[in-house]
């Protein structure tokens, strides 16, 4: 066994064993390209990078708290409120959709066999999803712990020290790799980062106008809503639907909102949806990626079959790299077959 | 380039590298007549990398990606010919080459490789055409320098002659 594959075989079983760290890196990751303008803005004054990247943690804190002193309370009210209404919510939701199956079942009796009655779905859908005992609800808090001290952990020290870290690999990669191999690296570097930057902004705007929107139209939780869209926003094509779905099934089960209500909120979604398209979308995201609708949609299904939510998200960042990828590197093996042609 | 404004108490919080880089590229005709503030932003843009002696830094007929800036040591630009390879010019200090691939990224014309143990700042297409999305007056001012180099090459060499080599008083952009 040659020495290198002894390294591969031995990275590659680091990188299993570290297999927990993965998630933790990635939003790490997406958090340092989500950053970086503001470290390329300070090192574009020569300020050092430890310094540019310590102050703006500092910042971050600053704001977080005081958006958690400001905000905090009436979103943790919005969500105890929800959570206090679930069981509740959920029987009428199960009582409307019983009765919805009976008349099914009496104009069409041949669905008597596909459906079953009276199904409680979304009575036992809460009640799976509420955390068995105090144990997994710990569980639960001290991977939300670990990530959140883990993630800006991570992100610190890849702003920090990316310079050093591409210096290193760049003196390390043989000559006649730089310009094409580096060139393939700083495209995907342009692209990711463009994307990231670009759905974040997205989803704060698409969410701010939602919770504006819920607010004007009387549907509660806006806020708890709006930052739900804003969230969902992230998965392309299923996300912008599904915050839809939830605040039009809260419009639903509130007295006084009917049908009318219903229509108002799927309308301002639907604003929403043609705003973002045409104008918010062009302006965050722009032309950073060029995937086919259908592959778009394609990577999607496949990042949840693999992830769920998480795959979701990342998919089309995945399928942009991989795609651009593949076209880069099929370009750098055409001249290097036309280069050994001419030797030749 | 923050030194000036620094007192003394502060100025462990300048990047020396970042602070040496700007005024660097400021010497070199390319990037001449550019603001500090904008060339400050162009250096961190810029990667390093360290070459050894008879390193091929490109390949006549690869595509260009990036532009060359050599902070240290000497480079030689080469052209095939039937006769063997012909050295075009050496460059050293300040010298930049492969400037044709902030157009675009057609087919290099010359070789470049390293005479002297070296080390080059980079600029990938890419990271140019970013910077210059959000900041519109480095492209004037860096293809109005470009203009102005290839005017001078094809002033000294106003008719296409078949023996490479450079005109008397310019040398051709890579």
């Amino acid at each position: 066994m040659k020495p290198s594959w002894l390294v591969i075989a031995g990275v590659a079983a680091l990188a299993w064993l570290a297999r927990g760290l993965a998630l933790p890196v990635f939003l790490a990751m997406a958090f340092a390209y989500l950053l970086s303008p503001v470290v390329a803005w300070a090192d574009a004054r020569a300020i050092r990078r430890s310094v540019a990247v310590g102050a703006l943690f500092a910042a971050i804190i600053a704001v977080l708290l005081a958006a958690g002193v400001l905000l905090g309370p009436r979103m943790l009210t919005e969500a105890s409120g929800l959570v206090d209404r679930l069981p509740r919510l959920a029987s009428q939701i199960d009582t409307g959709l019983d009765g919805a199956v009976r008349e099914l079942f009496e104009a069409a009796p041949v669905f008597r066999r596909v459906l079953p009655e009276g199904g409680g779905w979304a009575r036992q859908f809460v009640l799976n999803r509420a955390p068995g005992d105090p144990s997994d609800l710990f569980e639960h808090a001290g991977h939300l712990f670990l990530l959140a001290i883990l993630v800006p952990f991570f992100a610190f020290f890849l702003l920090r020290d990316m310079p050093r870290i591409v210096t290193a690999a760049m003196d390390r990669l043989p000559p006649q790799h730089v310009e094409t191999s580096v060139a393939v690296w700083r495209e995907l570097n342009s692209v990711i980062g463009r994307y990231i930057r670009g759905v974040v902004l997205d989803g704060l705007v698409v969410g701010a106008l939602a919770a504006v929107g819920l607010w004007a139209l009387h549907v509660p939780y806006p806020l708890l809503l709006g930052a739900f869209a804003g969230v969902a926003n992230v998965v392309p094509f299923i996300g912008p639907l599904l915050s839809a779905a939830a605040a039009g099934l809260v419009v639903l089960l509130t007295p006084g909102q009917g049908l009318a209500g219903v229509v108002r909120v799927a309308v301002l979604f639907l604003a929403i949806k043609v705003l973002d398209d045409t104008v918010i979308q062009p302006f965050t995201i722009g032309r950073s990626v060029h995937l086919h609708p259908a592959l778009l949609l394609g990577s999607v299904v496949v990042g949840n079959h693999a992830l769920g939510v998480l795959g979701m998200i990342v998919a089309v960042p995945v399928a942009t790299v991989l795609q651009e990828t593949v076209r880069l590197l099929l370009e750098h093996r055409r001249v290097l077959a036309q280069r050994r042609w001419k030797q030749g | 380039m923050l030194k000036r404004g620094l007192p003394r108490w502060l100025e462990w919080t300048m990047d020396r590298e970042q602070a040496r880089r700007a005024p660097f590229l400021a010497h070199s005709p390319l990037f001449a007549g550019l603001p500090r503030r904008l060339l400050g932003r162009l250096a961190t843009r810029f990667l390093e990398k360290a070459y050894s002696a008879g390193e091929v830094v490109f390949h006549e007929g690869d595509p260009g990606r990036a532009l060359f800036v050599v902070v240290e040591g000497t480079v030689e630009i080469t052209q095939a010919t039937p006769g063997g390879e012909h050295l075009v010019r050496t460059l050293g200090a300040g010298d930049a080459f492969g400037e044709l691939a902030l157009l675009d990224e057609s087919r290099r014309s010359r070789s470049a490789r390293v005479a002297a143990p070296a080390r080059l700042l980079i600029l990938y297409k890419t990271d140019f055409d970013a910077l210059i999305d959000g900041e519109a007056r480095i492209a004037v001012v860096v293809m109005r320098n470009l203009s102005r180099l290839l005017a001078a090459y094809a002033r000294s060499n106003p008719v296409v002659v078949s023996e490479p080599g450079p005109g008397p008083g310019a040398a051709e952009p890579t």
